[in-house]
């Protein structure tokens, strides 16, 4: 899903490292009117479509709106997903290929024009399958097919039947796709898929209705039908959404409840203290798209944001040595909030490319690689790490923690200049210098942002790289730019954040999947034979030790054949106001609004203490 | 013809000269110019040689630090001296500068004497030409030029900035053309029969030259500017330490009291401008043969 466009927006976002993915919600005070109290800042949305959205910030609005069978349960860890839409988890057949879902009574679509008299009717086991076919409708362009592609039985045919001038025929059968009846709905696999279910719980699983489709037509975009807990209220494109809670919750006495059981922490953390209670708990909920971090910032100081990141230029004001706030801030019951995420920033290398890349000689082959290790250890995470206020966790190989498969050992390609100095003289070029020109080897790597942040990183690269005599050349783009080189394979290196889709290794050893190369998700056009053979071989295992193990020995072929640097898995770290509730970061925050409360007396009784005297920039009185 | 000339220039120097302002920023701009023509020399050095140059060479434990005895500037987030990437930033400036002068100049006197000289069809089209040029938002025209250049960087300054400012003196020249054309020595030469080329190059051009130069003194600065509010846009410079980079990037730390790399580039900035502007009205004044005492 979040392939390019998520790995694109934690790019971008830079300092922002997407913390808790711009969950901060917003309310509205009893009795404020109209006005809207709370503002909270959000990224660019491009269209709230399940079907084609691809981005975090689209993924997020959606999941406001529409609903999937699954969902993660919001305080279980490691992550877990429970039933949602579907009455509970699917029964799987023994052979691990069919899975059966009982569907939930008595759900209904919001009042919409598109129904017949206006009012929204009950979901039944067809929507799910209309919405899967949508996915895999060549003409709706969707970012989501790869979740099916091959997957489900019969599937493939439908893709390739839709990409006909015609319009796409939605009464064709999918064999894999069967509602039994009104409630039952089964899905037949041609190979199991232990990954099927997180898939489930993304927005490429969320039921659309046929009829908002069919009547909106390209509109369908600003109009979303769901059964979710949030209206649309008004969307205003790099300006401002707004939701409203669904009045078709409360009408047909839809039952959800926040979760009871939670481990000891939570409850100190005051997390259950809503458990039981009938969801969701704001009425309204306003997001402005604020791009500049300074404006975020200075509205979250003054009370208008419920939650906001700390830019790496506020970081050493906010923060003291031992991570913990400035007093002022603490004072004012702001907390600090951080986690570890499955967020991967590289450097990859373009194997296409005659320098950095596979070379039909297989000695040059081999001295490509030593480059290519070289450049890895001469790598310094810790300079990077200090860049970016110690906010990163080194990153020893393609799998980050804590999934299982991650490399427990540190990778032997660490920095190590010594080593990075001999390994290039392997390489054939000594102290970096290429013998066929003479001079020292230049090598260009392609961003997708220009800002002063990537751009500082960079000359901080250049820097690194230059001690074992190699010239970076930095070459910013916009990010259409930057997608477009690399679907074209133009990049001699690149760098780019892989954000993850679902709490699995798999997920991230697909990018080295010979067969995902660009414009696929594998932008380095990785090709390794033996990759491919293991990575078809856990595709389709459940989760045991031996998979494990494979995932072991494929991150450390990975490491070897060094296709990528890797860089960083960053921590999040996010503030949040005393009266924003129930907040939990999680590394799949879609559709969590609903699990959040905004504390409208606690809120109240902050402006009233702190109206007068306001913070200066540093957070500080 | 050669002795009236340098009569004019003779007389424009004397007057230039009673003007303490103008020599004040005569001199700034001679200063400027060494620098440019320092940090050319340190930049081509290290090119030769094939080192990385020490304005680039980043130390974290050194960043943010204010200026001292050792970094008169101080150092910026990536602990390099701001003073050499200043200078540094005035070779870029001046690269600017001049080359997109290069570009501008030829295609303003160009166009504006054969529009003027020949009048007509020529003059008619060179006035649309010109006039649509003008009639394009400036900066959004020079984005979108820098931005289709496919390797961008300082290319794509050039060619934003030198393909979109001529207007102005092409303007200036094809009305100076006008003027001359009906004046005797024009008629005269043409009598001799002597070519178009010729008398628009060899006799009409001298007699306007001042015009040019005072346009190249004022155009300057503004190519200057315009450079720094594109590298500051992210569609610059890139990789070198321009200007407009460095106040990028200065801002984010500003209201922690970092002032000092934000303070003396905009002050070079401005010096720069300044003294370019002052210098370039002084020669107007210096050069225009109406305002002889």
């Amino acid at each position: 899903m979040h392939r390019l466009l998520s790995a694109a927006l934690a790019v971008i976002a830079g300092s922002l490292f997407l913390f808790g993915c711009g969950e901060e919600t917003s309310g509205n005070l009893p009795g404020a009117g109209s006005e809207t109290v709370y503002y909270s800042q959000t990224n660019p949305i491009r269209g709230l479509d399940p079907a084609s959205a691809g981005e975090v910030s689209s993924s997020l609005a959606i999941a406001r709106i529409y609903e999937g069978l699954l969902e993660y349960d919001y305080l279980a860890r490691p992550y877990k997903v429970k039933p949602l839409l579907a009455e509970a988890l699917p029964d799987i057949s023994d052979d691990g290929l069919v899975y059966t879902f009982k569907i939930r009574k008595g759900i209904y679509f919001h009042d919409d024009p598109c129904f017949p008299d206006g009012q929204g009717r009950e979901l039944v086991a067809e929507d799910f399958i209309y919405s899967i076919k949508r996915i895999a409708d060549v003409k709706n362009v969707s970012s989501g097919f790869w979740a099916y592609n091959n997957r489900i039985l019969g599937i493939n045919d439908f893709h390739e039947a839709s990409k006909s001038k015609e319009p796409t025929d939605y009464d064709a059968e999918v064999e894999g796709l069967r509602a039994l009846d009104d409630y039952t709905l089964q899905i037949s696999l041609t190979d199991p898929y232990p990954q099927l279910l997180y898939i489930l719980a993304m927005h490429y699983a969320f039921a659309v209705p046929r009829e908002a489709v069919e009547f909106y037509g390209q509109d369908f975009v600003n109009h979303p039908v769901g059964t979710g807990p949030y209206e649309l209220v008004e969307w205003r494109r790099n300006s401002r959404i707004e939701f409203e809670r669904s009045p078709k919750w409360a009408e047909t006495g839809r039952v959800e409840l926040y979760p009871t059981h939670g481990t000891p922490e939570d409850a100190a953390a005051g997390l259950l203290k809503d458990a039981g209670q009938q969801l969701p708990f704001i009425d309204r909920m306003v997001q402005y798209v604020i791009e500049d971090s300074t404006t975020a910032w200075m509205m979250f100081l003054s009370g208008q944001l419920g939650a906001s990141a700390i830019s790496r230029d506020n970081w050493d004001e906010v923060i003291t040595g031992d991570k913990q706030l400035n007093d002022s801030l603490g004072e004012r019951g702001i907390d600090l909030i951080s986690a570890p995420t499955l967020d991967v920033f590289y450097i990859g290398f373009n194997w296409d490319d005659p320098v950095v890349g596979e070379n039909a000689d297989p000695e040059q082959n081999e001295r490509n690689k030593k480059l290519r290790q070289a450049l890895s250890c001469a790598y310094d995470f810790d300079q990077m790490n200090q860049f970016m206020n110690y906010r990163l966790h080194p990153l020893g190989g393609p799998i980050p923690q804590p999934l299982a498969g991650s490399l427990k050992k540190p990778s032997p390609y660490a920095f190590d200049l010594e080593k990075a100095r001999q390994l290039l003289v392997e390489a054939g070029y000594p102290e970096g210098v290429d013998p066929e020109t003479g001079k020292r080897l230049e090598l260009s790597i392609e961003l997708g942002s220009a800002d002063s942040n990537t751009r500082q990183s960079m000359e901080l690269m250049a820097d690194m790289y230059q001690k074992i005599g190699i010239v970076l050349k930095a070459s910013y783009n916009t990010w259409p730019s930057f997608i477009e080189k690399m679907n074209r394979r133009q990049a001699q290196m690149f760098r780019l954040g892989w954000v993850a889709d679902y709490p699995d290794a798999e997920n991230f050893l697909q990018l080295f999947y010979s067969k995902n190369e660009s414009p696929g998700p594998n932008h380095s056009n990785y090709r390794n034979a033996e990759i491919d053979k293991m990575y078809e071989q856990i595709r389709t295992l459940q989760d045991t030790p031996e998979r494990t193990a494979i995932y072991e020995d494929m991150a450390e072929i990975i490491v070897e054949d060094s296709p990528w640097i890797f860089l960083f898995q960053p921590m999040s770290y996010a503030l949040k106001h005393s009266w924003l509730e129930n907040y939990v970061p999680h590394d799949f925050p879609y559709g969590m609004g609903k699990y959040r409360r905004i504390n409208n007396e606690t809120r109240e009784q902050w402006f009233k203490s702190y109206d007068d005297t306001k913070l200066d920039m540093t957070g500080r009185e | 013809m050669k002795s009236k000339s340098q009569s004019l220039w003779g007389d424009a120097w004397r007057r230039l000269k009673k003007n303490r302002l103008a020599m004040f920023c005569l001199g700034l701009v001679i200063f400027f110019t060494l620098l440019a023509v320092y940090g050319e020399i340190i930049y081509r050095y290290h090119e030769i040689r094939d080192i990385t140059p020490s304005y680039q060479l980043t130390n974290l434990d050194a960043a943010y630090e204010a200026p001292s005895s050792s970094h008169w500037m101080g150092t910026d987030g990536l602990g390099r001296d701001v003073m050499a990437r200043l200078v540094q930033g005035v070779r870029i400036a001046y690269k600017v500068g001049i080359i997109t002068s290069m570009i501008a100049i030829p295609i303003g006197v160009i166009l504006g004497c054969l529009a003027g000289f020949f009048g007509g069809k020529v003059d008619d089209f060179i006035v649309w030409l010109y006039s649509t040029f003008a009639s394009m938002p400036g900066l959004l025209f020079i984005l979108a030029i820098a931005m289709v250049v496919p390797d961008r960087g300082l290319l794509g300054v050039y060619l934003g900035i030198g393909l979109t400012t001529w207007v102005g003196l092409c303007r200036l020249v094809r009305g100076e053309v006008m003027k001359h054309k009906e004046q005797t020595y024009v008629q005269a030469a043409k009598a001799l029969g002597l070519g178009s080329g010729r008398i628009m190059f060899k006799h009409i051009l001298p007699n306007i030259s001042h015009v040019i130069i005072v346009t190249f003194s004022l155009r300057f600065p503004a190519a200057v500017g315009t450079e720094v509010i594109m590298s500051f846009l992210g569609i610059g410079v890139q990789g070198e330490p321009s200007w407009g980079l460095m106040i990028d990037s200065a801002r984010m730390r500003l209201w922690q009291g970092m002032w000092w790399e934000m303070t003396f580039v905009t002050i070079a900035l401005f010096l720069l401008v300044l003294a370019f502007n002052l210098l370039g009205d002084a020669l107007r004044d210096a050069l225009d043969p109406r305002l002889n005492d």
